[in-house]
């Protein structure tokens, strides 16, 4: 069977907008900062609530922020 | 920052040095009795951490350690000192014959002052920290989903726990199960709640250790 994982873009788009640190986001999405480490690490897939609220904050779509892709 | 965090692992090496001689030094140690001197060891030591927390706040834990993190850490510390406690009241209530049917005997007096400062100490400390986590997000998501799976992996231990108790019962001799006296039993099943909050609590910060990776 093929395993699949999500992965993220939430690092590389956070730092696109310079102003934007780890613990803005983790307010804006109602978590931890410690949450937006894992999350940035890969280390934990989010809800589809959470998913959404991240893709708002960094004012992107679902898709430019997760993707499902298949483990090599 | 790292100064007093280096300074907190050493108290709470100093800590464990105190419980290592609070709970193995009963029978005396090259005929010195370490009981009384590790307790008073292991209570100044956690009383340090204490005021330390109270005046250093978010500087005594790793600044990766999220709220719920920190309180994993302190409830199992705390656990872990009513396990021990415990135990040694198990070790020590056989050796009392009908004594250890009284829920007031030799053994239990001095649990009774233990556990009140222990729970005492614990609720201070978890206090102190949600003040300190007040303005931020306690608890969201990603902290629910290890405390919920840290739940089901605790039911599971102590499953295997109450099984593995069952079957030493049944396959003890009839002269070895003497010593299983009514109060006995009910201090083995609170062992065995105090085994699966345990259980709980090192699943958790297992968990978050993982995935800070």
């Amino acid at each position: 069977m093929n395993a699949f994982a999500v992965r993220n873009r939430i690092r590389e788009l956070r730092q696109q907008r310079a102003t934007m640190t780890q613990a803005d986001l983790a307010r804006s999405c109602g978590v931890t900062r410690q949450t937006i480490i894992a999350l940035e690490a890969e280390k934990y897939s989010p809800s589809l609530e959470l998913a959404f609220k991240l893709a708002r904050a960094l004012e992107r779509n679902l898709e430019d922020v997760f993707q499902y892709q298949e483990n090599k | 920052m790292f100064r007093i965090q280096r300074r907190v692992q050493a108290l709470l090496a100093v800590a464990a040095l105190g419980a290592a001689g609070m709970f193995l030094g009963g029978e005396g140690w090259l005929g010195i009795d370490f009981g009384p001197v590790g307790a008073a060891v292991l209570y100044a030591a956690l009383w340090v951490f204490v005021v330390h927390l109270a005046k250093y706040g978010g500087e005594v834990f790793p600044e990766e350690w999220s709220p719920a993190e920190k309180q994993a850490w302190v409830a199992l510390v705390f656990v872990a000192l009513i396990g021990f406690h415990m135990l040694n009241l198990l070790a020590a209530l056989p050796e009392l014959g009908t004594e250890a049917d009284r829920l007031r005997n030799s053994a239990t007096r001095p649990l009774w002052t233990n556990f009140g400062l222990l729970i005492f100490g614990w609720i201070v400390v978890a206090s102190i920290l949600r003040k300190q986590d007040g303005g931020n997000v306690g608890l969201d998501e990603r902290d629910l989903r290890i405390a919920h799976r840290a739940s089901r992996f605790a039911d599971g231990a102590m499953v295997l726990l109450i099984i593995w108790l069952v079957v030493t019962l049944v396959a003890l001799p009839e002269y070895s199960r003497t010593w299983l006296r009514p109060l006995i039993a009910a201090n083995v099943l609170i062992s065995l709640l105090i085994a699966r909050a345990l259980a709980d609590n090192i699943y958790t910060v297992l968990r978050y250790r993982r995935e800070r990776g």
